[in-house]
């Protein structure tokens, strides 16, 4: 999923008068096979999701279906309770960028604006909780939400996310530090207070970085497998990659590859709808502060 | 400046009350009933004689979770026992149950339905000794149709772990289509036909397979997927692991990796694709049927050997297919490897009587048959309830079904999985070191003495 460079105001000018050189086909032959490569295997799982149970296991495979099982886009609800796995994946992943996002925003900014005892310490001791994997912290955490009684809730996938995570809050403390002081000074002579600046002077302006924070929240949890599979364990509350995971959970059975393609397809719509909307934002990120 | 602080707390503070609820509201019914199931569900119903919940952990695919559907009557039954089932897709079975006991959340009944075996449950002291129970409760195997030498599976120094449920065994599945084709006669179902052996199944594999250029021609005779690799020497009376770890909870004192009689049975099976060319290699199969696919489903292998869960997709398959026995290999003993799944009670389950009433409630005659048809063909271990098993598959006799499964009894040796410690290391291993010699890129006695030391290294881990 590359973004094509957009052209800068130079480049255009000088464009007409500038003839064709051999370089810029290469390179545009390049990127159009590059781009053909990247795309095959999103052709096959589109695809393959519109085959027959019996046309899937077909080798060689075919490049396009022979009857078009439209039905399939039906039967994925009724086998995985798909609508309840969409529904609950959106809640959780939705919920968990809004605390993601605001959480971090609040702690970079603090980071980047305020100058006290220790700061560089308690960064790094921040930091320093990147290094540690997930399993290291499961079976803690696990004992703590259970004494909570959050077992079989969606507690557990949401709240954390209110905590902040390191490597947003570190993204967000580069995009803050860069912000001209001066736009500071100026909203403290009008008065403003530092929530206020933080809201009206400084998110305002991260757009791009807050976009790309939102991105990364929403892909890691709408994807995220492990935790729901250790906190959740009624299906009515289960999220999208658990329903996933147990159409191929069988030892014993062939997998519906076709429906599981059907599911990926449709699991996809959120994170492209997501990017093509941030995409904007980036885009606007940079004009702006362009112009300022 | 602490002004500032105060209101910025104050933000952070509302924001989480308003999530705590928004989150609260979309799981809030089942937090309700976490809170009374969840500690061991001790609530009074109808203030009448206490009711106890127990939780059967199990993997989140049709053929395991059709147990859901037994419990009304089950709970009908038995008014004062509820049972949850609690699940995880195959993957996430061993950690998800690891931190399920970690946490004291531990389930009451389940099985090795993962990655880990009996073995390694046992070694980890994560099963209840089923002795006493067996004991108070005058529990017989007979009255349940259970062979005694599947019981004995389970126990170690004479004390039991397990009850078995369900069991597959090894057999051969072939391409009827393919063998007309080559106008051959069907392989045998009857274990004590001798001329069925490795080298006939050999020659008829050759007289299938056709290498063609054009891999949609391509088609070989013969995949020979016996077992796990470290388990395939025993095939030709090749013994990998010492005697004893059968009987002292799956630590081998001594291994034989190295010597030159399971050297000469591995060298058997790679000349099938090496020397003989009438099994296909492991690139191939992936090429034709993916990373975990199975090229006889494509119709691609003439006859086939591996577990009888294989059957499970036999009404899918677009061929008619029949079931053969495992030919004899040289082993007068062992033709067949046997995966018997146990019933386990978990060490820290707070309810072990109510949760063995489940599990003998999972073993009668006539929940085994309605398991069979609920699950889509998972094998009882009940031999009354086995015979509607047979007939459970269309187009192919049951009077093979019958004949390859009771042969199969009677030559089968227990999967190792099932019976050695630290199992799924051992696999891992396997897989890995056994790769350059299934690519063609080393030979067997070069990796042998290496295979040797990790295996003792990983033994005594």
């Amino acid at each position: 999923m590359s973004t094509l460079p957009t052209l800068s105001p130079q480049t255009k000018g000088t464009r007409r008068r500038r003839k064709v050189e051999p370089v810029k086909i290469f390179s545009f032959i390049t990127l159009v096979v590059t781009t053909f490569l990247m795309l095959l295997p999103l052709f096959f799982m589109v695809s393959t999701s519109l085959k027959s149970k019996r046309e899937m296991l077909k080798f060689p495979p075919t490049f396009l279906p022979e009857s078009w099982q439209w039905s399939n886009y039906t039967e994925i609800f009724d086998t995985l309770q798909f609508g309840t796995l969409y529904k609950n994946s959106l809640i959780i992943a939705g919920l968990s960028v809004v605390g993601t996002l605001i959480s971090s925003a609040l702690v970079a900014y603090g980071f980047a604006r305020f100058r006290g005892k220790g700061n560089q310490l308690w960064f790094i001791l921040l930091l320093s909780t990147m290094m540690l994997p997930y399993p290291a912290i499961m079976i803690p955490q696990f004992v703590l939400f259970s004494q909570m009684n959050w077992i079989d809730t969606f507690l557990p996938l949401i709240v954390p996310a209110f905590f902040g995570s390191a490597y947003n809050i570190f993204l967000l403390r580069q995009f803050f530090s860069t912000l001209p002081e001066e736009l500071f000074d100026a909203g403290r002579i009008d008065g403003c207070g530092e929530i206020r600046m933080w809201a009206t002077i400084a998110l305002p302006l991260s757009k791009p970085a807050l976009a790309t924070v939102a991105i990364f929240a929403f892909i890691y949890n709408w994807n995220d497998l492990l935790t729901p599979v250790l906190y959740l364990s009624s299906s009515e509350k289960f999220t999208l990659p658990v329903g996933m995971a147990s159409l191929t959970s069988s030892r014993f059975r062939i997998p519906p590859w076709h429906l599981l393609m059907v599911a990926s397809v449709l699991a996809m719509v959120p994170i492209v709808t997501l990017f093509a909307v941030a995409q904007k934002q980036f885009v606007e990120g940079i004009v702006l502060t362009g112009i300022k | 400046m602490n002004k500032n602080r105060k209101s910025s707390a104050l933000v952070l503070a509302t924001t989480m009350l308003v999530v705590l609820a928004l989150s609260g509201c979309s799981g809030g019914k089942s937090a309700g009933n976490a809170l009374s199931e969840g500690n061991g569900g001790s609530t009074n119903s109808g203030g009448k004689a206490e009711t106890v919940t127990i939780t059967h952990y199990t993997i989140d695919s049709e053929d395991r979770t059709f147990v859901e559907k037994l419990i009304p009557d089950f709970e009908k039954q038995h008014p004062s026992i509820k049972v949850k089932v609690e699940k995880a897709p195959y993957e996430q079975f061993d950690s998800k149950l690891q931190t399920l006991i970690a946490g004291g959340k531990s389930p009451d009944v389940t099985s090795h339905w993962g990655y880990g075996g009996f073995a390694e449950y046992y070694n980890k002291d994560m099963l209840l000794d089923l002795t006493d129970l067996i004991k108070e409760d005058g529990f017989k195997a007979a009255d349940y149709n259970i062979p005694e030498n599947l019981m004995n599976i389970y126990k170690v120094k004479d004390h039991t772990y397990g009850i078995p449920v369900n069991m597959y065994v090894t057999l051969m599945l072939y391409n009827k289509d393919m063998f007309d084709a080559a106008n051959l006669t069907y392989p045998t179902s009857d274990y004590e036909d001798k001329n069925w052996t490795f080298e006939k199944m050999v020659d008829q594999a050759k007289q299938m397979t056709l290498v063609s250029d054009d891999i949609a021609k391509t088609q070989y005779g013969v995949d020979f997927t016996w077992s796990e690799r470290d388990m395939r020497p025993l095939f030709f009376g090749a013994q990998p692991y010492s005697e004893d770890t059968w009987t002292n909870g799956g630590v081998p004192s001594e291994t034989y990796f190295d010597s030159p009689e399971v050297i000469a049975a591995y060298n058997k099976l790679f000349d099938l694709v090496f020397k003989d060319k009438v099994s296909p290699s492991s690139e191939w199969s992936k090429s034709v049927a993916g990373q975990n696919g199975d090229p006889f489903v494509a119709g691609k292998i003439g006859m086939s050997i591996g577990g009888s869960w294989n059957l499970a997709g036999a009404n899918d398959f677009p061929f008619k297919i029949g079931v053969a026995a495992v030919p004899w290999g040289g082993n007068d003993k062992v033709r067949s490897t046997l995966y018997v799944d146990p019933l386990l009670i978990l060490k820290d389950s707070k309810h072990p009587k109510e949760a063995f009433e489940w599990i003998k409630y999972l073993i009668t005659t006539e929940v085994q048959e309605k398991s069979i048809e609920l699950s889509g063909g998972n094998p009882p271990v009940n031999t009354e309830a086995a015979e509607a098993y047979y007939k459970h598959f269309d187009g192919i006799d049951p009077q093979d079904i019958k004949n390859v499964y009771e042969g199969a009894v009677k030559y089968g040796f227990e999967s190792y999985n099932h019976l050695i410690t630290n199992y799924s290391q051992i696999n891992d291993m396997f897989i890995n070191e056994l790769q350059p010699v299934e690519t063609g890129h080393k030979t067997v006695e070069e990796v042998m003495t290496t295979i040797q030391k990790k295996v003792t290294e990983i033994i005594h881990r």
